[in-house]
């Protein structure tokens, strides 16, 4: 009888189904990498990419390697493509989803990290933090100075101590998919998403992982999208804050 | 108010209002959107007709020229109809948003089922 309990519970944390979330966008020169580098890794991932509409031979790309892929008829913004997987995971029944760059800046040996917290159901929700360890790329000045503003706001809205809240790379139970399924800010999605979770009431904790830098293509940067980024994500996650208190 | 102003402003809002009418009759505007405008114009047009109502309003609110609380007014109008044009906006965007992640759904669902015949 233990026994029989004992190979259950094994078979219950072996039988997890998760989903690796990848949102792309025009990425036909790095997505090849990031899907080898997923099946090497992690091959008990299931593989999604959402393209958002890429204007490049990503979908010919993705229709080559036979990987499993969504494809937006019009471009919608990263946190749409991610919420699409989120739907996806939440119709087939995913236990765990993954969020994972299409840009080639995320480490697939990293993923195993993310996803064991859950699986011990130690937490709801995990990051893969640049700024714990500081170790791997850690992006320029003012990106981190940025950052640094949106987790002391963190901070103070939900007492979260949060590092790399912008963070592409992640994972979630499935009580998060279902939540993620139905309300997802459509851009620039990483730090609100962290808010809502808390507001909720989840467990939201951080492991250190190490990232790359962008391998192709190019960041789509510049001082107004900086500008409107830090206006629009500061009033998102005040906004996020109260609204369910 | 002078006179010349009254008649240009009820002269103003039946065009207007005509305009609007025109539109409805044709079906090039949903009710539900116009509603706005209609009593809009109906503001515009008891103001026209009994400018005592503008006169008191611009006492009240310390306006010297009357013409001047006509403008006030009509910027207020626009500006209530301007926001809920981006109210609008916004929930067409998340309808739109969730029709192409859908759409993107059962395209992928159609895909498989003529990959596997």
């Amino acid at each position: 009888m233990l026994f029989s309990s004992h190979i259950f519970i094994i078979h219950g944390v072996l039988d997890r189904k998760i989903l690796i979330i990848i949102p792309a966008y025009n990425e036909e020169s790095n997505i090849e990498g990031v899907i080898r580098d997923i099946r090497n890794y992690f091959p008990e991932g299931d593989i999604l990419v959402i393209d958002d509409c890429s204007k490049d031979g990503t979908v010919q790309l993705l229709k080559g390697m036979g990987v499993n892929y969504l494809s937006f008829i019009n471009n919608l913004g990263i946190g749409a493509g991610v919420q699409a997987g989120y739907l996806y995971a939440y119709e087939k029944g995913y236990d765990i989803a993954v969020q994972f760059d299409g840009d080639g800046q995320h480490r697939a040996e990293y993923i195993e990290r993310l996803v064991r917290p859950i699986e011990e159901s130690k937490a709801d929700y995990v990051i893969g933090s640049r700024f714990i360890e500081n170790e791997g790329f850690q992006s320029s000045m003012m990106r981190r100075a940025g950052i640094r503003f949106l987790s002391l706001l963190i901070k103070l809205l939900c007492g979260l101590n949060i590092m790399d809240v912008t963070s592409g790379m992640r994972a979630v139970n499935k009580t998060l998919i279902q939540k993620f399924a139905h309300d997802y800010a459509q851009d620039y999605p990483e730090p609100e998403a962290i808010v809502s979770a808390s507001v909720k009431g989840s467990r939201i904790i951080e492991v250190p992982v190490r990232m790359r830098e962008r391998q192709g293509g190019k960041s789509s940067i510049n001082i107004v999208r900086s500008v409107y980024y830090m206006l629009k994500v500061s009033l998102a996650l005040i906004l996020c804050a109260k609204k369910d208190k | 108010m002078s006179t010349r102003l009254r008649i240009l402003l009820f002269v103003g809002v039946i065009i207007y209002l005509l305009i609007l009418l025109s539109f409805l009759k044709r079906q090039k505007l949903n009710l539900k959107y116009s509603l706005l405008w209609i009593v809009s114009g109906i503001i515009l047009l008891i103001l026209a007709l009994f400018p005592g109502v503008l006169i008191g309003a611009a006492a009240l609110a310390g306006i010297e020229v009357a013409s001047n609380a006509l403008f006030v007014i009509a910027i207020g109008l626009i500006i209530i109809i301007l926001m809920s044009l981006t109210s609008i906006v916004s929930m067409q965007n998340e309808k739109l948003k969730k029709l192409i992640q859908y759409n993107a759904l059962l395209e992928k669902r159609i895909r498989e089922l003529e990959d596997s015949r």
